[in-house]
């Protein structure tokens, strides 16, 4: 194989690597979602209000109240040390209810009010986002016995 | 009682699995073949020591016996017997337990299979396989048992999760662990070549249908579940670039590099190092997969928050495979080297490594979207998530590029093409996709991406057909047959090319169906009281009311819908939100009615509303296609498996020889 060959093979890997490359990290940067608690949130400096981030924390008992005829509903998000109010305009997912663990994506504003459009899907009804409960969040633990009985 | 036969089964496959890792190696250096022997009979007994532990948990959970803890959170009496069974790989403990079992079921068959005609290999594959198993018995043992009993004995289980109880969620993960655990196959023949120093092709020959069929379960597995989030999780997608659904994507990526790299080392013994480092990243990442999916260590839909001690101990596990697996590579790579050069870049051999190429960047890509938010926390303390639209943009360009070179690997030659061979092969291909892609604008199909994507694939449909049509044409002329027998001559006389082609066609069926089904897609959500209409494109839905319907283990609000094309009635759609009365877990029923290949997706996400209920609709155009898709790439790799030996038997067949002959023989490069 002559040198011109090699050079060409490389400089074609380099070209492909790069081209992806580029869109890789071009999208990257736009695309990530930070993660904050309730106590976090209300402690967020303007340069967040208005970003896409996604806040984890447990439905408050008694807020949840649906706007009749829209989609809307608005209800509380606690950490236990911060409650936030959140607006919410969608579908929310089948395991969405008072007193249970969820995670929301949208933003929040000058009027310390969280908007949003997503709330995620847990798989377990005993889920507990894997980040709240780093952040120290206890849950109140379901003894499982009580909950067959 | 029958419990802890099956828990202390498990405890004696773990002790056993520690002797198949040191017999070999004892067999090894004695050169006493007996030691061998004893690692692959204790393979075997393990292998009915831990069918014994699945066995107790499998009557566990058909006589109800709620003390076993697991079974008491993964079923309840009222379930049917095909979800109790589904029970036992509807949690962590499981799984794993199924997995080890998987493990050893195939490390088992390669054993006895391969005993003859692969000796010098046997012993460095019954301890590398006998490792893993060592490693998930370990972590099923002291860490995550499914035999811990549960006291005091509740009355009745807790049930399976509702959105588990469902056919395709039944065999999507055991689909995915045939598929991960099928590369270990592969992977321990790769370690048994490295270390052996026996570097030839033998290890890719006999490895191939293993390969092969872990690559068809994988795929499967992975189309099953996207299959299942469709219409089970009523989002009406089948792939959202979960960090769960990326884990089984990565092994998927780097697997079909693989699968492609080896004929390159077959026909021209290039990429040898490549290739074993291909396979050995593959069952890496398949540990990796397993690993993630229910450790707890990613926040997805699919985990759980679990004890960090299991995180610690399959990151320990995972390091030392890493290590073992790469460190031998390297060691042993400077042996390796290509006698052979590449000739051209324009050649089959530069197609192959450019395929290498996208499927090992678009891994990459994958893995640092899935990883990245891991890494940032532990350096940060700062959490993050990566959204779809990062792996769009990257994806459409790679997936599209991979297509394009499936309609040229296989026909442009290897070595060198000249000027003559291009345009001989390509140039009607690449003016009638043109042509085609004139047509389709004509025709009002103005987006981009589905413009381009649409060329793409009639190009590569015209070079399979023109190639095909050649070959064909050659047999009826030669053979005077009629054009039926004609291309079935030619299909089978190199069955394992044209059972690629088959799953290269599949590829471009889905393909043709993913395009269709997201860029045309039509969505909307609306709160609707009865007597209320909503418009999707021609249909018309008119919503009439909700009524309650009840199921075995659940109670329903079903609404009903009446579907209008234009003025005409088609169907009556009935979408309904359950709940599961043991658990009280809502869960929403999509109601999918089927127009031409495509779906009318209409959910009721909410019925809580005073006087109406929130609807979703979704036109899915062709989305039926992603899936007939799948099913030709299956079948595509079916006919590879099963093709029959005839170009084999011009070889001469392998020398049958016990490790006790192969283990005196010197290594043939081994001191060189």
């Amino acid at each position: 194989m002559t040198r011109g060959k090699k050079i060409g093979i490389i400089f074609s890997i380099a070209l492909i690597i790069s081209g992806i490359g580029y869109l890789a990290l071009g999208n990257f940067g736009k695309n990530l979602v930070y993660f904050f608690t309730p106590s976090e949130v209300v402690a967020l400096s303007p340069d967040y209000y208005g970003k896409k981030v996604r806040v984890g924390g447990m439905v408050v008992k008694g807020s949840l109240k649906v706007i009749p005829s829209s989609l809307k509903l608005t209800f509380e998000l606690t950490d236990g040390r911060a409650t936030i109010p959140v607006a919410f305009e969608g579908v929310p997912p089948d395991l969405f209810k008072e007193g249970q663990g969820a995670v929301v994506e949208g933003y929040w504003d000058e009027q310390k009010q969280f908007h949003s459009s997503l709330i995620m899907a847990k798989h377990s009804e005993d889920y507990m986002p894997i980040e709240l409960q780093k952040a120290g969040v206890q849950l109140p633990k379901k003894d499982l016995l009580k909950t067959l009985q | 009682m029958f419990i802890e036969i099956g828990h202390f089964a498990v405890i004696t496959a773990l002790v056993l699995s520690l002797v198949g890792i040191v017999t070999p190696i004892l067999g090894l250096n004695t050169k006493n073949p007996a030691w061998v022997r004893i690692a692959r009979q204790a393979i075997t007994v393990n292998f009915f020591l831990i069918s014994t532990g699945i066995a107790s948990l499998i009557y566990a959970y058909l006589t109800h016996d709620y003390s076993v803890m697991y079974v008491a959170s993964t079923s309840n009496s009222k379930l049917p017997v095909f979800y109790k069974v589904a029970g036992l790989w509807g949690g962590h403990e499981g799984s794993l337990l199924l997995w080890v079992w998987i493990l050893t079921t195939f490390c088992m068959i390669a054993a006895w299979l391969h005993w003859k005609t692969q000796p010098a290999v046997m012993p460095y594959l019954l301890a590398v396989e006998s490792l893993v198993v060592f490693g998930f018995l370990s972590l099923i043992v002291f860490l995550s048992s499914p035999f811990e009993r549960l006291y005091p004995v509740p009355v009745d289980g807790k049930d399976l999760n509702p959105l588990l109880q469902d056919p395709a969620m039944v065999v999507h993960p055991p689909m995915l662990y045939f598929g991960y655990v099928g590369f270990s196959i592969p992977f321990a023949f790769a370690m048994a070549a490295l270390l052996s120093g026996r570097l030839g092709e033998e290890w890719i020959k006999a490895t191939q249908r293993w390969t092969l069929f872990a690559w068809m379960c994988l795929t499967t597995g992975i189309l099953m579940g996207g299959y299942w989030a469709y219409y089970e999780l009523g989002w009406g997608g089948y792939w959202g670039w979960d960090p769960v659904e990326n884990a089984s994507f990565m092994p998927w990526l780097v697997g079909t590099a693989f699968l492609h790299s080896v004929m390159v080392q077959e026909k021209r013994k290039m990429f040898k190092v490549w290739n074993l480092f291909l396979i050995i990243l593959t069952f890496s990442l398949s540990l990796i997969g397993t690993f993630l999916v229910r450790s707890g260590v990613l926040s997805s839909v699919h985990t759980f928050a679990t004890d960090p001690g299991r995180g610690l101990y399959i990151l320990i596990f995972l390091t030392i495979i890493l290590t073992l697996g790469f460190g031998t590579l390297i060691l042993r790579s400077g042996k390796l080297k290509s006698q052979i050069e590449m000739d051209s870049i324009v050649s089959k051999e530069s197609i192959f490594l450019f395929n290498n190429l996208f499927f090992l960047v678009a891994a990459a890509t994958v893995f640092l979207g899935t990883l990245y938010p891991l890494l940032v926390e532990t350096l940060e303390f700062q959490k993050v998530s990566v959204g779809p639209p990062y792996y769009n943009a990257v994806f459409m360009p790679v997936a599209m590029g991979l297509i394009l070179l499936m309609g040229i690997g296989p026909y442009i030659p290897w070595r060198k093409a000249s000027l003559e061979n291009l345009k001989r092969i390509f140039l009607v291909p690449t003016l009638t996709a043109l042509g085609v892609g004139i047509l389709f604008a004509l025709l009002g199909i103005r987006n981009a991406y589905a413009l381009v994507g649409l060329v793409v694939v009639f190009f590569v449909l015209f070079a399979i057909l023109l190639d095909f049509g050649k070959v064909s044409a050659l047999f009826i002329r030669r053979d005077g047959v009629n054009v039926l027998s004609g291309i079935y001559r030619a299909f089978t006389h190199n069955q394992r090319r044209y059972a690629g082609i088959i799953t290269h066609l599949g590829v471009l069926v889905m393909t043709v169906g993913i395009i269709a089904s997201t860029i045309y897609q039509i969505e909307r959500v609306v709160f609707m009281k009865p007597g209320d209409e909503l418009q999707l494109k021609a249909y018309t839905f008119k919503f009439l009311g909700t009524h309650e319907v009840q199921g075995p283990n659940w109670v329903a609000q079903e609404g009903i819908f009446n579907v209008y094309q234009g003025e005409r009635f088609i169907t009556q759609m009935r979408p309904q939100k359950r709940i599961y009365t043991v658990s009280q877990t809502p869960t929403t029923e999509s109601a999918i009615y089927t127009v031409n290949m495509g779906h009318i997706f209409l959910t009721m996400p909410e019925t809580s509303h005073e006087g109406g209920v929130t609807v979703r609709g979704l036109i899915n155009p062709l989305v039926l296609w992603v899936w007939y898709g799948g099913a030709i790439m299956g079948l595509g790799v079916f006919l590879n498996i099963f093709r029959p030996r005839r170009r084999e038997a011009f070889v001469p067949a392998p020398v049958s020889i016990e490790p006790d002959v192969a283990l005196n023989m010197p290594g043939p490069r081994r001191s060189g």
